[in-house]
C-alpha cells in the first residue's frame, strides 16, 4: 500500500506541473531569508507581477482577514506579515483555480478563514492572520486531488454519495492518502513555515500536531463550524467530530461556542456578499 | 430584522437598523432605521460601498425559502454522524437554539 502511495506522492508532487511558482516567488524567498531587506523592497519584487499583485490583494481584501481595502502590496504586507503574503502569492493560483471550478469549496475555504480568525481573536491568540491563512488553505489538497487525480476524484464522490462517508475516509480508502496529507506535501514543496503546514496536515486529527497545537486546533474547530453551519460545500455534507484535544487546548465551552456561533454567522453574510460580488465580477468581466 | 447583503436588498424593503459609512457604528451615519428603500437608494449605498444592511422582517430566504422545521431537518442530516458524540452535539443544541431563534420571532415561516 506504502508503495501506491508513495507513487501517488510523486505524482501530485512533480512541480513541473504544479500550478504555480511565478518566478518572482523565489525574489521574494532569496529577500525574507536576508535581515536587511525591508518591506518596501519586497512590496516592490511582488508588484512587479501585476496579475500576481492582483490576486494576492484579493485575498488579503477577503473577509476572512477582517481588514478591509487593502490597496497596495506594501500595505499587505505591514498588514499580514510577509510570511502571509508570501503563502497567499504561492497559492493564489490554487485558489484561481478553486474559484473556477468548486465555489462550494471557495465558500468553504473563506468560511473557515473567517470562524478560525473569530476564534483567534476571541481567544486572544497571537499571529491571528498565520492562523486566518492556514485556515484558508486547509482544503488546498482537495484541489490538487481534483487536478492530479480525476478519475480518482469521480470514484471518491461516488464512495461518499453510496455510502454517506466523510471525503477523508473515501480519499483513504481510494487513494490511500488523503487531502489533509496532500496538502501538508504541498505546504512542505513551497518550504511554507510549521505553523502553517501543520494546521493543513492534521486539521482532521490535531495528536499529530506537535509544534503548533493551538494554531491547528483553531483551523479544526473553524472547520466544524463551518460544516455545522451548512455553509459552501466541502465534498461531503457531515459535521466531523469535534477532538476532545481541541476543545481542552482551546479550553472551549458552550458559553463560548454559542457567542461564536452567533457571531460566526452575522460574519458569513458578509463572506457570502464578498462571494457573489466576485462571481458577478468575473462573469461581467469575461 | 434581518441583515443581508445589500445585492439582495430590493426596493419596498425598510431598514431596521441605521446605516453606517464602513458598516462601523464609529462611521458616519448614512442612512436612518425605518426609511423605505428605493432603487436610487440603493445604488447610492452600493457608491458609498455599504455591505450589507439590516431590514425589518425576514424578506430574504438565501436558501430557498426554508422554514425552521426544514432548517432543522437538514441541520440533523448534518449532524448525522456525531448526535452521540458529547462535545459536537453541544454545538447541535447551540445550533438548534440559534436557529429558533433567528427564525421564531419575527417574520419565520412556519411549515404546515
Amino acid at each position: 500500500m506504502d508503495e501506491k502511495r508513495n507513487e501517488l506522492k510523486k505524482i501530485i508532487m512533480d512541480t513541473k506541473t504544479l500550478p504555480t511558482l511565478p518566478g518572482v516567488i523565489n525574489k521574494l524567498n532569496s529577500l525574507s531569508e536576508n535581515d536587511k531587506s525591508s518591506v518596501q523592497e519586497m512590496a516592490k519584487v511582488v508588484s512587479s507581477d501585476q496579475v500576481l499583485s492582483a490576486r494576492i490583494l484579493r485575498l488579503a481584501n477577503s473577509p476572512s482577514y477582517g481588514f478591509y481595502r487593502v490597496s497596495t502590496i506594501s500595505n499587505a504586507m505591514i498588514l499580514l506579515g510577509v510570511n502571509v503574503v508570501r503563502s497567499l502569492a504561492l497559492s493564489s493560483s490554487i485558489f484561481e483555480i478553486m474559484e473556477k471550478t468548486s465555489i462550494g469549496l471557495w465558500e468553504h475555504s473563506l468560511g473557515v478563514g473567517v470562524a478560525a480568525n473569530l476564534l483567534a481573536r476571541k481567544l486572544g491568540l497571537p499571529e491571528c492572520e498565520e492562523i486566518s491563512t492556514a485556515a484558508l488553505l486547509h482544503d488546498i489538497g482537495k484541489v490538487i486531488i481534483n487536478l492530479k487525480c480525476s478519475e480518482a476524484e469521480t470514484l471518491i464522490c461516488r464512495t461518499i454519495n453510496d455510502r454517506q462517508v466523510y471525503m477523508w475516509e473515501a480519499e483513504r480508502e481510494i487513494i490511500d492518502t488523503d487531502h489533509a496529507e496532500v496538502g501538508g506535501w504541498l505546504a512542505k514543496s513551497w518550504f511554507l513555515p510549521d505553523k502553517l503546514s501543520e494546521p493543513i496536515a492534521f486539521h482532521h486529527d490535531v495528536n499529530f500536531s506537535v509544534n503548533h497545537r493551538i494554531k491547528t486546533s483553531v483551523v479544526h474547530v473553524a472547520d466544524v463550524l463551518i460544516k455545522a453551519s451548512g455553509f459552501g460545500d466541502s465534498g461531503d455534507g457531515y459535521v466531523p467530530q469535534i477532538q476532545r484535544i481541541a476543545w481542552d487546548t482551546l479550553k472551549l465551552d458552550e458559553q463560548f461556542l454559542a457567542e461564536v456561533v452567533e457571531e460566526l454567522e452575522d460574519k458569513l453574510v458578509e463572506v457570502k456578499n464578498f462571494s457573489l460580488e466576485l462571481q458577478s465580477n468575473d462573469v461581467s468581466g469575461s | 430584522m434581518q441583515k443581508i447583503p445589500l445585492m439582495l436588498a430590493k426596493a419596498g424593503m425598510v431598514l431596521a437598523k441605521d446605516v453606517f459609512r464602513n458598516d462601523s457604528p464609529s462611521g458616519i451615519p448614512i442612512c436612518g432605521k425605518d426609511t423605505l428603500l428605493t432603487d436610487n437608494l440603493l445604488t447610492r449605498l452600493d457608491h458609498l460601498d455599504v455591505k450589507s444592511i439590516y431590514v425589518q422582517g425576514h424578506p430574504v430566504w438565501i436558501d430557498g425559502d426554508r422554514s425552521l422545521d426544514d432548517l432543522l431537518e437538514s441541520l440533523d442530516q448534518r449532524f448525522k454522524k456525531v448526535r452521540q458524540d458529547p462535545l459536537t452535539s453541544k454545538l447541535y443544541d447551540i445550533y438548534v437554539e440559534y436557529l429558533k431563534r433567528s427564525m421564531g420571532d419575527d417574520g419565520g415561516r412556519k411549515a404546515e
